[in-house]
């Protein structure tokens, strides 16, 4: 108990030492005070008496270090006042402090920023009960509608319901298999008296929560008893939804939410945690039973036509399975389905089912969609990042070992004064370690406010994306890992090295030398950064570049001066014989609003990020076979739609008032469709039809217009035709044919041509919209520029990244250089004395040293460009239209560079020349 | 432990200030000092310095305890005496040190076997 007793007297102490300090001394000059009287009694002199006390006694200050040894905690004592002084001394430096500070801030900001989101969207698994078991069959994102083989290689990852039914049965392997809508749909839902608005939503099979494992979290979750025709409709809202959407009503179990005007019944509400099966910008707000799409698509239901492929499976497989055995057996099973259907068996199909194939893949992080689609990003901005990780680590080096240098006469004054080698290493040690703690500090600042940016660059129109910037602990840590281990080597072996060497010869004169080898790492480092700041450069200007070919395509349309909304009619209750004088309503009243030019109506719009596609059959030819010789995209459009995006027609006509309900079929085709199916003669007068050869009479084309792209801004146009509102066919024999046709006559995007930018037009647009129908909801109103813009989201995001990581660097070397110049002048100061003595003229020493710096920079540049070359061939998938060997952009980017390096070096060579040649002579 | 230099083991200062205090009552550490040197009659060459380590440690523990008080000269000085538990101490450690002697004797003078 002796023991515990002991350390609480000593760390009472701790707070008392001034005081217990004083009250020694008086104790101890008491006690000699005594003695000295004793010895004075006895007869001796004073001096005698006080040199008898005081040799009894023995060494007073030793007597005191040993009483302060034991009296309170050394170590901390010591530790803290190491702490003090690094403070003092950074304190009296704080040039030196604040870079290397905003240094480490910004390169292991910047790394975690963006090492936190990889880790958020690549390797996080899903919320479910045990990620690891689940599966997917298939490996790609094939979406969202397809009816025939689905890629060159035979790979299948898109199913039909039938298909899926089929593949369930026959693998017990799977202890569950469930299927998901592969794409994102959306739905208007009304709840109660608030107005009816958009949702997404995604269609599942009813043992979707049980696959997952994933309850819920009020009411529960479907299951395979409300997942066949005729149970009444359920569904599960998503916990985002329920607290954004529905205000968290406590009553919502049980209640009714009409999704498109038809009454489902709310089961449950989802975990908190739960988002569904995939990251996406916006996920799901409402899961339905797949057969509820009945309910609401009718005969154009999915889920009813075997073969239209539209869904994605995954489920649990049990422990112990054989993947490829597995593989096997699914792809055999969906090679003996395709037989059985005349769509993959004729025209030769027959030769293609045996390459068919479905390949296992694992689904514990979700569907991979927006991963394969960003992942390549993420990992270019990782290996950015990364880079300026290593430039900053390579500056606070560079630092230390200029700081180091200046600190070695302190450092032998020190040792010859008696110091511990152990105690100077201690406190240099510690002055490296606040540094990179203050640092590592604010590094947690950029990085959080770094991740959110980038996040909300990469996704502006994201609505409870399942992602947060949540900062990636391991990654900080391994970043300021590096950082310290850089601190500590770059501080602590110069300064071992100082202290090893003998003190006179320090204090004997540090700056005589004029070319010294201690200045090596540095210039090296310096190279180094300068190499890799010309590759981020570098970067920069390509990426930039890129992004401005892309958003200044000629896309074949003009999005300027136009707005386009969307109108959801059938989730408004209206049936195709209303909508025909709605389209005239909203075109009169629209039209008439001061400063619009056209208003056209279409079921898509180009680059709005949807499409149509279809197999086209030309009359009097023979069949087509394989569905990429046949396929075309095609739009129903109102009659101004042409005009209304700038697109002329090139051949014929357009459509007119002519084109009437009772009128002969007709449709204008673009110049790609011509090329594809009309390579020889007019096509003016030909007909063709789609949906199968005995409609190819369908249509007659009437006009060409110009190509123009509609989906992807990557690629050339592809073959599109365009039929017209007003125009219904009634001769389809299939009933899934005529629904589709009929939902095809619902223009809900509607186009505004205006004279001149710049008038609010969304107010009087949707003040006449609720004078039409107060009841049909508006959405989406936008300039047609945002649209052509969200088109680059991601492009948009990597240019601006890279920008911000090019600037970076090209400060991080810059300051680099500066502080090797100044270092550099600083230690050659006496020889600059001489030089300047015996009659060197000043403009010959800012010759000196900027040529010193050159040499540098030549030496960076010759590293640095086979090294940006290498990257430039690494990027070349994110360039559109840049040659990665495009050497204007590195002789800019070297400019730059070279800019950069010689501001850096001229301050200290100006400094260097500005000196006064006695001061330097004398300067030791 | 920082070791002292002192021709006098630790423990064994420690006893010695322990009985002086014990029989001598409150006493400063110049006063302890000196009439260890009595005691011992000057036998021992200790640092009279050393004392005062020895006294923090064993205030530390509290066996012992200090006040400021007045010497007899006038002079402000701090004063030490024995707590309870010190007197405690003080009888364990006379009991340990007689138990080393008489076995150390032992050792010492062999008992002669005849």
């Amino acid at each position: 108990m002796d023991w515990l007793r002991e350390i609480f007297s000593r760390c009472t102490a701790l707070f008392h030492r001034r005081r217990l300090d004083e009250e020694l001394h008086e104790e101890l000059e008491s006690h000699i005070e005594s003695a000295v009287e004793e010895n004075l009694a006895r007869g001796m002199t004073p001096a005698q008496a006080r040199m008898a006390a005081l040799r009894l006694f023995g060494g007073v200050t030793q007597v005191k270090e040993s009483y302060r040894t034991r009296r309170d905690i050394p170590l901390f004592t010591s530790l803290s006042r190491d702490v003090l002084y690094a403070i003092r001394r950074l304190r009296s430096s704080p040039g030196f402090a604040l870079v290397v500070i905003t240094t480490l801030a910004l390169g292991i900001g910047a790394n975690t920023a963006v090492f936190t989101l990889v880790e958020g969207f690549l390797l996080r698994s899903l919320p479910v009960a045990d990620p690891a078991s689940l599966y997917r069959i298939g490996d790609r994102n094939t979406c969202c509608y397809h009816g025939n083989f689905e890629s060159a290689d035979g790979d299948f990852d898109l199913f039909s319901y039938d298909l899926y039914r089929r593949f369930r049965q026959a693998a017990p392997e799977f202890e569950q298999l469930a299927a998901v809508q592969a794409g994102g749909g959306g739905y208007t839902a009304q709840y109660g008296s608030a107005a009816p608005r958009p949702l997404r939503t995604e269609f599942v099979s009813g043992n979707y929560f049980n696959t997952l494992g994933v309850g819920a979290f009020v009411g529960r979750p479907f299951g395979d008893g409300d997942d066949h025709p005729g149970a009444p409709p359920v569904l599960v809202l998503s916990y985002a939804a329920w607290e954004n959407e529905f205000g968290r009503d406590p009553s919502i179990v049980g209640a009714t939410v009409y999704v498109q005007r038809h009454p489902f019944t709310v089961a449950g509400v989802a975990p908190p945690s739960f988002f569904g099966d995939r990251i996406a910008s916006i996920p799901a707000d409402i899961w339905m039973p797949l057969s509820s799409e009945i309910e609401l698509e009718g005969a154009n239901a999915a889920v009813t036509q075997p073969m239209t492929a539209w869904l994605y499976a995954l489920g649990r497989l049990r422990p112990g399975v054989q993947k490829g055995a597995l593989e096997a057996k699914l792809s055999a099973q969906l090679r003996d389905w395709m037989r059985e259907w005349p769509r993959f068996t004729e025209h030769g199909g027959t030769e293609l089912i045996p390459h068919q194939h479905v390949k296992l893949s694992r689904a514990g992080g979700g569907i991979q969609k927006l991963q394969q689609q960003s992942g390549a990003n993420l990992r270019l901005l990782m290996l950015l990042a990364s880079v300026v990780l290593l430039l900053a680590c390579a500056n606070i080096a560079s630092l230390l070992l200029a700081r180091a240098t200046t600190q070695r006469i302190n450092v032998a004054v020190r040792i010859a004064l008696g110091a511990a080698r152990f105690r100077i290493m201690r406190q240099i040690l510690v002055e490296s370690l606040l540094l990179s703690g203050a640092g590592g500090l604010a590094a947690l600042g950029v990085s959080w406010f770094g991740a959110r940016t980038i996040l909300a660059l990469a996704y502006p129109e994201a609505h409870n994306m399942p992602l947060h910037a949540e900062l990636s602990w391991p990654v900080l840590g391994f970043a300021l890992f590096i950082s310290v281990l850089t601190g500590v080597i770059f501080s602590v072996t110069p300064a071992w090295a100082a202290s090893h060497a003998q003190p006179s010869e320090s204090l004997r004169g540090v700056n005589v030398a004029s070319r010294d080898r201690a200045s090596v790492p540095q210039r090296t480092l310096v190279i180094l950064q300068l190499a890799m700041s010309l590759v981020l450069i570098s970067s920069t200007f390509l990426l930039t570049r890129s992004l401005m070919n892309l958003e200044h395509k000629d896309f074949g349309f003009e999005a300027a001066n136009r707005y386009t909304f969307e109108m959801d009619l059938e989730g408004a209750g209206y049936t195709v014989d209303r909508t025909a004088g709605l389209y005239r309503q909203i075109e009169d009243r629209l039209g008439a609003l001061p400063g619009v030019k056209h208003v056209s109506f279409a079921r898509y719009i180009p680059l709005g990020g949807n499409q149509w596609g279809t197999c086209v059959h030309v009359l009097g030819e023979s069949d087509p076979g394989r569905e990429d010789k046949c396929f075309s995209d095609w739009i129903r459009v109102s009659a101004q739609f042409l005009d209304s995006i700038g697109v002329p027609v090139v051949r014929g006509r357009g459509f007119t008032a002519q084109d009437g309900p009772s009128a002969p079929l007709v449709a204008v085709v673009n110049q790609a469709f011509v090329k594809k199916f009309f390579p020889f003669g007019d096509p003016i007068g030909k007909h063709f039809g789609r949906e199968g050869a005995k409609y190819a009479s369908q249509y007659q084309i009437v006009g060409v217009f110009s190509d123009f792209i509609l989906t992807d801004p990557r690629s050339e146009a592809r073959p599109l035709f365009l039929v017209p509102n007003t125009q219904r066919f009634t001769g389809y024999t299939d009933a899934e044919d005529d629904a589709a046709e009929s939902s095809s006559m619902f223009l809900g995007s509607v186009i505004l041509e205006v004279a001149s930018n710049g008038t609010d037009l969304e107010t009087p647009v949707r003040k006449a919209m609720v004078e039409i129908d107060p009841k049909l909801p508006i959405f989406r109103f936008v300039s047609y520029d945002s649209v052509m813009a969200s088109n680059f989201n991601q492009e948009r995001l990597i240019a601006r990244l890279t920008l911000a990581f090019g600037v970076l660097s090209l400060i991080l070397a810059s300051v680099g250089l500066y502080g090797v110049t100044s270092y550099f002048v600083a230690r050659r100061t006496s020889e600059i004395g001489i030089r300047m003595a015996v009659g060197a003229s000043r403009s010959l020493i800012v010759r000196l040293v900027i040529l010193g710096a050159m040499a540098q920079l030549a030496v960076g540049l010759a590293l640095g460009i086979p090294a940006s070359l290498l990257m430039d061939r690494l990027m070349a998938r994110f360039l559109f239209h840049v040659s990665s060997y495009d050497l204007a952009m590195l002789g800019a980017a070297a400019m730059v560079l070279a800019i950069g390096a010689v501001i850096a070096a001229i301050l200290p060579a100006v400094r260097a020349a500005s000196l006064d040649p006695v001061r330097a002579l004398r300067t030791d | 432990m920082h070791m002292e230099r002192t021709d006098v083991h630790q423990g064994t200062l420690d006893l010695m200030i322990l009985k002086t205090l014990q029989s001598m009552g409150a006493l400063h550490g110049y006063g302890i000092a000196r009439r260890i040197e009595q005691v011992s009659s000057d036998a021992l060459s200790v640092n009279q310095g050393t004392l005062y380590p020895a006294l923090l440690r064993l205030e530390q523990r509290r066996w012992i305890r200090s006040n400021w008080g007045t010497s007899g000269t006038g002079r402000r000085a701090k004063f030490y005496s024995l707590t309870r538990l010190g007197e405690k101490k003080v009888a364990e450690e006379e009991e340990n040190w007689s138990r080393i002697v008489s076995t150390m004797e032992r050792f010492l003078s062999p008992v002669e076997e005849d």
